[in-house]
């Protein structure tokens, strides 16, 4: 991914060395509304200065648990801590959190300024010193000429911006971002990505960020925790949680993966075969995994490790013939949607590395799908 | 352009002439030299100065507009106050049964409303000794009770299409409840507020039914003395008076459109 250079966002890990103590500390939180448990028993560390994302579909709990960290909602069961401090019944105003809003909730009877002056005159800050603060602070968003406007007579991202330097003018130890990014389009959001990241390591603030889009996710994050269901079913840096995805939902949500579902066949120390009827035959896996024979398990493969070629590719155990169906061209690659012998479809993309290809792989055209034996992910769960 | 069909163009100016035809006859009549309402004798503003030259009209001008005003204030004051309560508490019980409570005057008839206000007065004035006597106080207070509703209907339309997490982002910033109140929440909600207000007020101004059972000696509407003069025959200056209201009002409704177009 060409964004890889930002995923060291913190320059130390923390969490892999487990020395430190964590900044915040999610223990065995619940939260039920009614009958309903938006959270359910989630434990999670945070560390300072981590750039920390919650990642889910709609209604997983991420937002929830984001509230809870605000003080907008209480736990039912459990705690939280931040810095050390436990932050009980710690009522949002006393918490040294901030937070971004999905709706950026910009007060919209307040210009500019007095929107991000807010917080520090509520603190009691005298005016000079307040609007000096703002000046600095809209010069890091870029805003210095809106500083009279009132939201309304601003832009998405403007007001996006606005935003973000309200949030931020306390320097709150924690700041909460509901989908930042959200409102904005395409274009804006990658700008607007490296942004947040810059701004994030000036401050050296802590931040956690609820987001529905694994791209953004991936592309800010120091780590993801990965939400189902109101659990956390993962948490790891990006590049492990799209390598190495510790179950399906996991290996499903983040990307595009064709999934197979089979069963061990031969189960050696340095090697498995895994026998799965959308395939003519065993696919050779070239690693040991804890599984016992005959066990039902399943085999993720990301589009971008399969290969497409006419001719049966030499030594290579994993190697299945198959006819193109369908060619999507993105530009920068090309998708392909190929059916195999048995019926199923893999999707399989292939980058498009000069501008002339006369004799590219089209539609109809015979040919062989394969892949490395470590290039896909075994998942027993 | 498009064409427009005669029909909706017919039906569009009779329905105009339905609403207008009988003010703007009432506006023409007003400049009658004719004591006779019904027969034209000449353009003359000879009524507008009796008009201003009768001590009972114009105290009773004056008592309705002191009535409007301070219940139309007040209406707003509680009407928010209870609008927030049931938009904001959360669940609570009885919530339902709170909320068709409040709206209940609206549609509640005037004369029982009216009706149990008297009797409210008279026992209150039996065992607590206040209010004493009836007058402009016991209008107003009567008035109050059904312009609240009005406004808290008016209000919790508002709120309910605020966007609650500016509110939350406010005390997220540091500000304590009733700072949010003052600071984000009303502010916000003004317009309906402004809105709320001038309805009650016009609610008020144009009470006969109520206002005629609560009253006392000395505490007569406009409306109830306009009533009382027709029942005696209509006198032009009565279509001087309603001229000038209808004046009033119009301009009220124009500045009230033009500020709110401004502010957008």
């Amino acid at each position: 991914m060409e964004t890889a250079p930002l995923q060291g966002a913190a320059t130390t890990k923390p969490w892999r060395e487990g020395t430190e103590e964590p900044f915040v500390r999610i223990g065995r939180v619940t939260k039920k509304f009614g009958d309903f448990t938006a959270v359910n028993d989630v434990s999670l560390d945070i560390y300072k200065g981590e750039l920390f994302c919650l990642l889910g579909g709609s209604g997983c709990g991420k937002s929830t648990l984001l509230r809870m960290l605000a003080g907008f909602e209480r736990p039912t069961e459990g705690t939280i801590s931040i810095d050390g401090q436990d932050m009980g019944q710690l009522a949002p105003y006393d918490r040294p959190t901030n937070m971004m809003f999905q709706s950026y909730a910009l007060f919209p009877h307040m210009s500019v300024e007095k929107n991000i002056a807010y917080g520090l005159l509520r603190d009691g800050m005298k005016k000079p010193e307040a609007m000096e603060k703002v000046a600095d602070m809209l010069r890091l968003v870029q805003l210095e000429k809106f500083a009279a406007r009132r939201p309304d007579q601003l832009s998405g991202g403007q007001r996006q911006r606005v935003a973000l330097a309200r949030s931020l003018i306390k320097r709150p130890k924690l700041l909460l971002l509901d989908e930042p990014l959200g409102a904005l389009d395409k274009k804006l959001r990658e700008e607007t990505q490296f942004e947040l990241v810059n701004i994030q390591e000036t401050l050296g603030i802590t931040f956690i960020v609820v987001t529905h889009d694994q791209e953004e996710a991936m592309t800010l994050s120091t780590r993801i925790g990965v939400m189902d269901a109101g659990e956390i079913v993962q948490v790891d840096e990006p590049p492990a949680i799209y390598e190495h995805p510790a179950s399906r939902f996991v290996a499903d949500f983040i990307g595009s993966v064709n999934m197979f579902e089979g069963h061990v066949t031969d189960d050696e120390p340095d090697y498995i075969r895994i026998s799965s009827r959308d395939l003519g035959q065993d696919i050779h896996v070239g690693h040991g995994v804890s599984c016992s024979m005959g066990q039902r398990l399943w085999f993720a493969m990301r589009p971008e490790k399969m290969r497409l070629t006419r001719e049966k590719p030499e030594g290579v155990i994993n190697a299945f013939p198959a006819t193109v169906q369908d060619v999507a061209y993105m530009g920068n690659l090309s998708v392909y949607r190929v059916k195999l012998r048995g019926g199923r479809v893999l999707s399989a993309t292939r980058a498009n590395l000069t501008r002339h290809e006369e004799d590219g792989i089209s539609w109809d055209e015979e040919v062989w799908v394969s892949w490395g034996d470590t290039a896909g992910v075994v998942l027993t769960q | 352009m498009m064409r427009r069909s005669p029909v909706l163009l017919t039906v569009c100016i009779l329905g105009f002439v339905f609403l207008y035809a009988p003010m703007v006859s009432l506006v023409i009549f007003s400049f009658n030299e004719s004591k006779l309402v019904t027969v034209w004798g000449g353009f003359s503003t000879k009524w507008y100065g009796e008009l201003f030259r009768d001590p009972q009209i114009l105290q009773s001008a004056w008592i309705s507009f002191q009535v409007a005003f301070v219940s139309a204030s007040l209406a707003v004051v509680l009407g928010t106050l209870a609008a927030y309560v049931l938009m904001r508490f959360g669940r609570f019980r009885s919530r339902a049964l709170l909320t068709g409570m409040v709206t209940a005057p609206l549609v509640m008839p005037e004369v029982i409303t009216g009706l149990s206000m008297l009797l409210l007065f008279v026992s209150l004035e039996q065992f607590v000794g206040w209010p004493k006597g009836r007058g402009m106080t016991t209008i107003i207070i009567a008035h109050v009770t059904f312009c609240m509703a009005y406004v808290a209907v008016v209000v919790q339309s508002r709120l309910s299409g605020m966007d609650q997490s500016l509110e939350e982002a406010a005390m997220d910033l540091g500000a304590r409840p009733v700072r949010v109140f003052f600071d984000v929440t009303l502010p916000v909600i003004s317009p309906a507020l402004v809105a709320g207000w001038l309805l009650a007020f016009t609610l008020s101004l144009d009470d006969l039914v109520i206002a005629s059972f609560v009253t006392g000696p000395g505490a007569s509407t406009l409306p109830m003395v306009i009533f009382s003069k027709v029942r005696l025959g209509v006198s032009p200056d009565i279509n001087a008076l309603a001229t000038i209201i209808i004046c009033i009002v119009a301009l009220g409704v124009a500045i009230a459109t033009f500020q709110l177009r401004r502010k957008k």
